[in-house]
């Protein structure tokens, strides 16, 4: 190995060390307090000994509610918007891709633009909506605002799914007496598989972490997401128990984690999307 | 002849009926969603911020108009003046800089290649760790971020010891705390997106460059460069509209120091109750700014995929 050579390999070895250690940091902090007993305060320290103390009083309630309480609503409320969002976009995306009509263009773009718009900017004109048709602390609500937010995104991202399969192959279908929808539903829908899976796990990600909305309109403490519950748990209650809450944090980031490394490969292909030319 | 199921059958009846013109209706759900959901409390948002709607008491049902009090009031909030200045730093800082900047680092830094040999091996663990642990961070739920990140500032906290700090980062030092936790939390989209633009280089270019005689700087100066060029745009640009918008991790780490960024300003705002029209007012504002930025994306892109 040439000197120049030597240098620059141990220069990356000292930005992957770097890079290491600052991404690490609260990543270690939740995984070393979620497993140490004695953790009541955010001091780190090295736990004297390893337990899984922290999950099982998760069972215990936090005021009233225990804290698994709030995964399962937060299952309910992510699996139930993700089926509905994909469900809806797929009947859209149906039409966007197989006739054409005027405005889809503009609607195409109007989407894009929905898609960008920070949620609290909805957030607050919904409360006040919410508090005026009495709508306020209602599950369904809560998960019929989080599939309409998070259908934009749903909807390009399987028009664009069902755009990339030839219409040649409906079109064969057609010619041997299937009818339009027919040949969609037998046809193109089976070859789409892959890319419905990944917009319902997209979907259900989005409602699983979603926090800003559910905040604004449930308030009701045995109705509240995981993501409102952990911060009812952290930020308004007392006195603060560190290592039951890194517990309860851990818990409710697996599910996620576990999604998106199976759909990264979609994922990165949908970034990658963005700059192909 | 093929025999037919009963429910293939059936199918076929429901999607005759829906052959034709009758197609289009399928748009009607997802039309109804956005519209119900996304689209009018936008145009609300318009209507209340010329209000003098409270949250409760007799505002809250007989609630009238008056006309630009609202936005008078919040343009002339130093409050509000000094949380958008602060919006932009942390845009810029965590952002622009931050993100970008660490994500096309990592981003080279994977597509390098590598000696032979021990180093090289461990090298390349330390790769697959190091991505990793930045695409972890970016997937988790955003209020775990959030959660994780006060919790080591605070007094005691992991990252304030080995600072050798006494008192609370996120207190003595709060728009950097959120600096750092959002460049933490977003570097995983620039590296994705420059991975992706670096893949589409072909290997020959920088083969030939490097036959020519080109330093690494050259290679990257005068090849890589001018080749992502678009993708560093179309990063800045989106990485900026998030940022701007950004809430959750701030307002978690934050919760004894409200308004320094505009979201948190506007949250203050719409539950303190005498004041969510202003919110509103403050929240339309923001709006167009946003709105600048979403549309000057939707040109670039346009441009770059030769449409307009």
């Amino acid at each position: 190995m040439r000197r120049e050579e030597l240098i620059a390999n141990i220069m990356v070895l000292i930005f992957l060390l770097g890079i290491i250690f600052y991404f690490s940091l609260p990543l270690t902090w939740l995984i070393l307090s979620s497993l140490d007993p004695g953790a009541t305060t955010p001091e780190f320290r090295i736990p004297s000994r390893i337990s899984l103390e922290n999950y099982a009083r998760l069972v215990e309630p936090v005021g009233k509610v225990p804290p698994y309480r709030w995964i399962i609503n937060s299952l309910i409320i992510a699996t139930a918007s993700a089926t509905l969002t994909t469900i809806v976009s797929l009947l859209a995306a149906f039409v966007f891709t197989r006739y054409s009509f005027r405005g889809q263009q503009s609607m195409l773009t109007a989407f894009v633009i929905f898609r960008l718009i920070p949620p609290l900017l909805i957030a607050l004109p919904l409360m006040t909506l919410f508090k005026m048709w009495n709508l306020m602390n209602s599950m369904q609500a809560l998960i019929l605002v989080l599939s309409a937010l998070v259908m934009p995104f749903t909807l390009l991202m399987m028009e664009s799914c069902f755009r990339s399969i030839p219409v040649t192959y409906e079109e064969a279908a057609m010619t041997d007496g299937c009818s339009r929808l027919g040949a969609f539903l037998r046809v193109t829908l089976p070859l789409a598989a892959p890319g419905l899976v990944s917009v319902w796990l997209l979907a259900f990600v989005y409602s699983w972490g979603e926090f800003i909305i559910p905040l604004m309109i449930i308030k009701l403490p045995e109705l509240y997401p995981a993501a409102v519950g952990l911060y009812f748990f952290f930020g308004q209650y007392g006195r603060i128990e560190y290592g039951k809450l890194s517990a309860f944090s851990i818990v409710y980031a697996i599910p996620m984690v576990i999604i998106f490394f199976i759909t990264q490969k979609y994922l990165q292909r949908g970034i990658a999307g963005l700059v192909s030319r | 002849m093929q025999k037919r199921s009963l429910t293939s059958s059936l199918l076929d009846r429901i999607v005759t009926i829906f052959e034709g013109g009758f197609a289009r209706l399928l748009l009607v759900p997802a039309l109804a969603f956005i519209g119900i959901f996304v689209v009018f409390p936008l145009v609300w948002s318009v209507i209340l911020s010329f209000t003098d709607y409270s949250l409760i008491g007799r505002r809250a049902v007989e609630w009238g108009f008056i006309g630009f009090t609202n936005y008078i009031r919040i343009l002339s909030d130093t409050v509000f003046r000094d949380s958008v200045i602060n919006s932009f730093l942390f845009t810029i800082f965590s952002a622009l800089i931050g993100q970008a900047f660490l994500g096309l680092a990592i981003a080279l830094v994977v597509r390098m290649k590598l000696p032979e040999g021990p180093l090289g091996t461990v090298l390349k663990i330390l790769k697959v760790i190091a991505v990793t642990l930045v695409f972890i961070s970016w997937v988790i739920p955003e209020v775990i971020a959030g959660y994780a990140w006060a919790a080591i500032t605070e007094k005691g906290g992991l990252l304030t010891k080995l600072l050798g700090l006494e008192e609370r980062l996120y207190l003595t030092r709060p728009l950097e705390t959120i600096i750092i936790s959002n460049i933490w939390r977003g570097t995983a989209f620039s590296m994705i997106l420059f991975m992706a633009a670096l893949e589409s280089i072909p290997n020959y270019i920088y083969e030939a460059a490097e036959i020519d005689g080109a330093t690494p700087w050259q290679r990257f100066r005068h090849i890589v460069l001018p080749l992502i060029a678009h993708a560093i745009i179309v990063d800045f640009i989106l990485i900026t509209i998030w940022t701007f918008g950004v809430f959750t991790i701030p307002f978690i780490i934050l919760r004894e120091q409200p308004s320094i960024l505009w979201t948190l300003y506007v949250y203050t705002k719409a539950t303190s109750i005498y004041e969510p029209a202003r919110a509103a007012a403050a929240a339309n504002i923001m709006f167009i700014i946003v709105l600048a930025l979403i549309i000057v994306y939707l040109k670039l892109l346009g441009r770059l995929r030769g449409w307009s």
